[in-house]
């Protein structure tokens, strides 16, 4: 792949571990769009997304030492950095309550049992909808709002062990739709 | 082992998009190590992912650089990485490390001797002070006992010579006596050749301050000055020369002596 890197990924990961700011700069400008992308997905407050996006650089920036490129590519590490920050950010209690009371005012509404929020055709998330609903309500739920596969199984009361063979085959069918 | 069923079972796009369990990760990380077709279907669809991501890429607010790179920069000078500073060789850094060893012990030693030498000044220090003490108090003791030898030996003299006067056969001996007892209560020795007058106070009250005890002749019926009890004379007073006398007498005075006695104040008479 060929993005116009300017650095080969080996040589910007060596860079960056040595804490050279113009790498990171790099970094930032080649990067910050595609995870801003992953965050808004998940998240659907604005004001948090770009706090996230600052801490999601900040921990890079602290964590680059404990990156291994053997273990996979750099962006795939970032985006996990990225996705995680995400999941607990709404999945804390502040925000929560405040997406309750959201909810309350703004009377948002359930349809076919799949959260409807304001982030769903944005960023990553588009390429879900090219899944079959069944799949796509396991990919939303699983990757984008982060519950366990468990708590997936009591929340639509299906047996643990479906969910996971159900889940596995629409990762298939998303990295069908992916590699399209 | 199966590979295409494996690739073919899901597990490899949940790794890469971090829904695997701990030990399901394990499992993908090692057969990756073993299979390179599991490696590679591994770094396929991680790049499509990344692919797709640049493809719906958003770009974030552009003021926002700015903020995440001074908390970055801010973030750096709070927590300065390791890396920025050279690393010293390896042979620098143990010499080193072995040259502050030295330094160290070195000064260490220093420390207990200074401490030890300390120690012992002070421990010197009283013990001169102790022996000084016991040297000034030698001293003042032999002084006050060289002192009271002198005393003595005074003292000594002075009864050796009362001694050989009172054995002196030309000594006339004159007890006085208190009108009212019988006690000797002075002796008075009277030299028959030299007419040289000695008083030997023996039991007179010690007078009052501004008195003097005084001595008297009786010289053919009137009383003549023998002179003043010195009150430092404690044993034998030597007196005035008296030529000629029938009896002599103590009376208490004012300090000094007077010229006539005053007889009310007779204190001890005695006639040769």
């Amino acid at each position: 792949m060929n993005n116009g890197n300017l650095y080969p990924e080996s040589e910007l990961v060596s860079l960056l571990k040595q804490r050279q700011e113009h790498a990171f700069n790099y970094l930032y400008d080649h990067y910050a769009g595609s995870l801003y992308s992953v965050i808004v997905s998940i998240v659907p407050d604005r004001e948090l997304s770009n706090d996230l996006l600052q801490e999601v650089f900040v921990k890079i920036w602290r964590q680059i030492e404990s990156y291994d490129n053997t273990k996979g590519r750099l962006f795939t590490w970032m985006l996990n950095v990225a996705r995680n920050a995400s999941i607990d950010a709404i999945r804390s209690k502040n925000f929560q309550q405040s997406k309750q009371n959201r909810e309350l005012t703004e009377n948002v509404y359930e349809e076919g049992g799949s959260v409807q929020t304001n982030t769903d055709h944005i960023g990553l998330r588009k390429i879900v909808h090219k899944l079959k609903d069944e799949y796509r309500l396991l990919v939303e739920l699983s990757y984008f709002e982060g519950y366990t596969q468990d708590e997936i199984s009591k929340m639509l009361n299906i047996p643990l062990g479906t969910v996971k063979t159900r889940l596995r085959s629409a990762l298939i069918q998303l990295k069908q739709v992916i590699k399209a | 082992m199966d590979l295409d069923a494996y690739i073919q079972s899901g597990l490899i796009e949940s790794y890469v998009l971090g829904l695997t369990s701990a030990e399901e990760t394990a499992e993908v990380e090692r057969l990756r190590s073993q299979y390179i077709e599991i490696d590679d279907a591994i770094n396929d669809f991680a790049l499509n992912l990344e692919k797709k991501a640049f493809e719906n890429a958003i770009s974030p607010p552009p003021e926002l650089k700015e903020k995440i790179f001074a908390a970055i920069h801010n973030d750096h000078q709070a927590n300065p990485p390791a890396l920025v500073q050279p690393a010293y060789d390896e042979p620098t850094l143990q010499a080193r490390i072995r040259n502050i060893r030295t330094w160290r012990i070195i000064a260490a030693a220093s420390i207990i001797l200074f401490i030890v030498s300390a120690a012992l000044n002070l421990y010197f220090y009283n013990q001169y002070n102790d022996k000084q003490e016991a040297y000034q108090a030698l001293l003042s003791e032999r002084e006050s006992l060289q002192a009271n030898n002198q005393i003595y030996q005074t003292q000594l003299k002075e009864w050796q010579s009362a001694a050989a006067m009172m054995a002196d056969s030309t000594m006339a001996t004159v007890k006085m006596r208190s009108p009212k007892g019988k006690d000797d209560a002075a002796t008075v020795f009277w030299n028959t050749l030299s007419k040289d007058v000695y008083v030997m106070v023996n039991k007179l009250p010690e007078p009052r301050t501004g008195r003097q005890y005084q001595l008297w002749a009786m010289v053919d019926g009137k009383h003549v000055d023998a002179g003043v009890l010195d009150l430092s004379c404690t044993s034998v007073c030597k007196m005035k020369n008296i030529p000629k006398a029938e009896a002599f007498a103590i009376t208490l005075e004012k300090e000094g002596g007077n010229k006539v006695p005053n007889l009310k104040a007779l204190y001890v008479m005695g006639t040769i």
